[in-house]
C-alpha cells in the first residue's frame, strides 16, 4: 500500500522542458493510469516517479514521506519497462527471482512468489529458458512478473501490454488488474491507448506536452473535458468556435444550444453519440461507416463537418440531407489549453 | 552428408591454406624439438636428448617462471585499469570522447619506438636522475634502468596493451543497455550489486579474450625484455633467440617454442577458468 503525492515535477533535457510542473496524487491502491500522444513525458514521469531522473524541481512523497532524494533502489516501487530490459544471462526464473533475492526475501518465499507468477502468467513451459529464446509477449510477461515478485507498494507501468495480441491483450490486461485488487499495490499505468485507459483506471491523467492537462475519473474525462486537446484525444469530438449568445451559436449546421455563460469567442464539443435523430440541425451526408450496432455518418454544411452516431438499422445514404439536435446538455464548453 | 562435403570442400582453399602453414611452422617446431631438422648440419634422428639438454638448465626455468610471471602481470594489471575507465565512459559525458581517442594513442606507436623513449627518460643520466637530481630531491641518480623485478618490462607491456583491452571491454560494457541496468537498479540492486550480477557475467567473454590475448602477447615479448629487461634474466623469447643465435642450437630453441606455447596455451586457460570462478563466486555472494 502507497499513496503517491507528487508535487510541481519539472524536468530538463538541456534547454527542452520535458515536464513542466506536474502534480498528481494516486491514492492507495489505486490504478491511475497516464495518457497521452507520443513525446508527452509519460516515461519520464515514470522514471521521476521510479527514481531514474532527479526533477529539477518539485517533490515526491510515498505515504507522507520524502522520497525525492532517494535512490530508485531504496523506494518501495518497481517498473515494468516499456523495452522489457530483461536480464539476458538469465534464465526467466532467475529473471523474476532478481528482485526478491537483492531484497532478501527468505528463500521459500521467494520461491512461491516465482512459482504463483509463472503460473499466473503462462511462463510454465518457459521458466527454464533465457529471455532471447522468448517471443515479444511472453518477454512482457517476464517483465511483468519480475516487477510484481518484488511484490512493492508502487508498481509502475510503461505500456506493458503494447507487444500482446488482442487476446492476450486483454487477458493480461484483467490479470494485472485482479492481481492488483488482491495484492493491493498503487498502480502508475502508461498508455496511449484510450480504450484501455478508460477501461482499467480510477483516475486517468491526461498529458500534453509536459503537462497533465486534466485528471480525473474516466467518465469525468469522457463526458466533461475540460480542453479542446482533452475532447479531441478521447473519443470523437465535434468542435464549434464562435460567439455564444444567450446560450446559443450559430453554426453552419443550425443553432446549437448549450448550458454555459456567453462570452465573444467560445468554443463547444459535442460526442457523436450526443446527436438525435430529427431536429432544427441540418446537413449534408458526406460518408457513413456501418459499425454494426451504430452507425458513423459524417455531416457536412459550408466549411464545416461533423460525426454523428446513429442507430445501426437507420439506413442514410450519401448525399442525403440528414435533420438532426443534440440536447444542451449534451454540449460542453471548453476553456482554452494552457499550452496551445 | 553431400553437403557437409561440400562445405568442407568450398572451405578448403581458404581454411586449408590457413591450416597447412599453422601446421607447417608448429610441426617444424615440434619435430626440431624432437631432433629432426638441425640446420647447423648434423642431425643425429628422433631423440628426447634436446628436450633433457634444455628442462635440466636452472636458465629455462628462470625465462620460463619470468615469461609467466611478466605475461600474467601485464594482462592482469592492463585489464584491471581498463575496465574501471571502460566504466567510467560508459556514458558520454563532456571530454569523454577525446579521452577515450587519446586512451587509444599507444596503439599507433610501435612498441620499440615506447621502450627507447622510456629507457630515455629513466637512464642514469636520463629526464627523471637529473630534473630529480637538479631539483636537490635526490643526492645523485639512482639506478632504475633494467631492474631486476621487470617493472618497466611490466609497465611498457600495460601501456601498449591496456588500450586494447580497454576497446574490447568498452565494446561490450557499452552493449549493456541503460534499462537493463536500471531495471537491476529498481529491483533495489546498489553499485556493488548491479557490477556483480549483471556487468560482470555480460562482460566475462571481453575479460576472458582481452586476458588471454594480452598474456599470449607478452609471454612472447622479445623487444622489451631486450631494451628494458634485467641482463641477469631471459625471457622465453630471448632466450630462444640466443640459443639459437649465438649457440646454434637450433633443437634446443625449437624445445624453447613449444614451450612457450605450451605456456601461452595453459595461461589462456588458467586465466580463462580463474575469471569464470571469480564471476561465479561474486555473482552468488548473497
Ligand atoms: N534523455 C533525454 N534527453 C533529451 N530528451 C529526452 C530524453 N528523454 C526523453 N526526452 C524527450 O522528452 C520527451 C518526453 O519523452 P518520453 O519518453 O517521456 O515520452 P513518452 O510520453 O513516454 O512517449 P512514448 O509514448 O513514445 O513512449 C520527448 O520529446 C523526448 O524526446
Ligand atoms: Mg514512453
Amino acid at each position: 500500500m502507497a499513496r503517491l503525492v507528487a508535487e510541481d515535477i519539472a524536468v530538463r533535457f538541456g534547454t527542452f522542458e520535458a515536464l513542466r510542473g506536474v502534480d498528481l496524487t494516486a491514492e492507495s491502491g489505486s490504478f491511475v493510469t497516464l495518457l497521452g500522444p507520443s513525446g508527452c513525458g509519460k516515461t519520464t514521469l515514470l522514471n521521476v516517479i521510479a527514481g531514474f531522473l532527479q526533477p529539477s524541481r518539485g517533490r515526491l512523497a510515498v505515504d507522507g514521506k520524502d522520497i525525492t532524494a532517494l535512490p530508485p533502489e531504496a523506494r518501495d516501487s518497481a517498473m515494468c519497462f516499456q523495452s522489457y530490459a530483461l536480464f539476458p544471462h538469465l534464465s526467466v526464473a532467475d529473471n523474476i527471482a532478481f528482485g526478491p533475492r537483492q531484497k532478501r526475501v527468505a528463500r521459500d518465499e521467494t520461491v512461491r512468489r516465482v512459482d504463483g507468477l509463472v503460473r499466473q502468467l503462462g511462463l510454465v513451459d518457459h521458466a527454464g529458458k533465457l529471455p532471447n529464446a522468448l517471443s515479444g509477449g511472453q518477454q512482457q510477461r517476464v517483465a511483468l512478473a519480475r516487477a510484481l515478485a518484488v511484490a512493492p507498494g508502487l508498481v509502475l507501468f510503461d505500456e506493458p501490454l503494447s507487444n500482446l495480441d488482442a487476446k492476450l491483450r486483454d487477458q493480461v490486461r484483467n490479470e494485472i488488474r485482479a492481481l492488483q485488487r488482491d495484492v493491493g499495490f498503487t498502480a502508475i499505468y502508461v498508455t496511449h491507448d484510450q480504450a484501455e485507459a478508460l477501461a482499467l483506471s480510477d483516475m486517468v491523467c491526461l498529458m500534453n506536452k509536459g503537462v497533465i492537462e486534466q485528471k480525473g475519473a474516466p467518465r469525468d474525462i469522457y463526458f466533461r473535458p475540460r480542453t479542446r486537446f482533452v475532447a479531441d484525444f478521447i473519443g470523437a469530438a465535434n468542435l464549434h468556435r464562435g460567439k455564444l449568445c444567450g446560450g446559443a451559436m450559430s453554426t453552419p449546421l443550425g443553432v446549437l444550444h448549450c448550458c454555459h455563460e456567453d462570452g465573444e469567442d467560445v468554443e463547444i464539443c459535442w460526442r457523436p453519440e450526443a446527436a438525435r435523430l430529427g431536429g432544427d440541425l441540418s446537413g449534408t451526408v458526406k460518408a457513413v461507416a456501418f459499425q454494426g450496432a451504430h452507425v458513423d455518418v459524417f455531416v457536412s454544411a459550408g466549411p464545416e463537418t461533423v460525426r454523428l452516431q446513429v442507430p445501426g438499422e437507420l439506413n442514410v445514404s450519401i448525399g442525403d440531407t440528414l435533420q438532426f439536435s443534440v440536447p444542451p446538455e449534451g454540449v460542453i464548453a471548453l476553456e482554452a489549453s494552457a499550452n496551445a | 552428408m553431400r553437403n557437409a562435403i561440400r562445405i568442407g570442400l568450398l572451405l578448403a582453399p581458404g581454411v586449408g591454406l590457413v591450416l597447412a602453414f599453422m601446421g607447417a611452422v608448429l610441426y617444424r617446431a615440434v619435430a626440431q624439438a624432437f631432433g629432426l631438422y638441425d640446420f647447423s648440419g648434423t642431425s643425429d634422428g628422433l631423440s628426447l636428448a634436446h628436450w633433457q639438454d634444455v628442462l635440466t638448465t636452472k636458465r629455462f626455468w628462470r625465462a620460463f617462471q619470468w615469461s609467466a610471471y611478466i605475461a600474467a602481470s601485464s594482462a592482469v594489471i592492463a585489464v584491471a585499469l581498463a575496465y574501471p575507465i571502460a566504466l567510467w565512459l560508459r556514458k558520454p559525458f563532456r571530454g569523454s570522447l577525446i579521452l577515450s581517442a587519446m586512451l587509444k594513442a599507444p596503439l599507433l606507436v610501435p612498441g620499440l619506438v615506447a621502450a627507447f623513449l622510456l629507457v630515455n627518460v629513466i637512464s642514469y643520466h636520463g629526464f627523471v636522475n637529473e630534473f630529480l637530481v637538479w631539483a636537490g630531491v635526490w643526492a645523485e641518480p639512482r639506478r632504475m634502468q633494467n631492474d631486476s623485478n621487470g617493472f618497466a618490462i611490466i609497465g611498457l607491456q600495460v601501456w601498449k596493451q591496456m588500450p586494447f583491452a580497454f576497446l574490447l571491454l568498452s565494446g561490450a560494457v557499452q552493449a549493456i543497455p541503460d534499462p537493463v541496468l536500471n531495471a537491476a537498479q529498481d529491483l533495489g540492486a546498489g553499485k556493488f550489486a548491479r557490477f556483480r550480477k549483471i556487468i560482470l557475467p555480460l562482460t566475462t567473454k571481453a575479460m576472458q579474450a582481452a586476458l588471454v590475448l594480452i598474456f599470449i602477447g607478452a609471454a612472447g615479448d622479445f623487444s622489451f625484455q631486450t631494451v628494458a629487461g634485467p641482463p641477469s634474466v631471459n625471457s622465453m623469447a630471448s632466450y630462444m633467440a640466443s640459443l639459437q643465435g649465438s649457440e646454434g642450437d637450433w633443437n634446443g630453441a625449437a624445445v624453447v617454442a613449444v614451450m612457450l606455447m605450451a605456456l601461452s596455451l595453459f595461461g589462456a586457460i588458467g586465466l580463462t577458468a580463474l575469471v569464470q570462478l571469480i564471476t561465479r563466486t561474486l555473482g552468488r555472494l548473497a
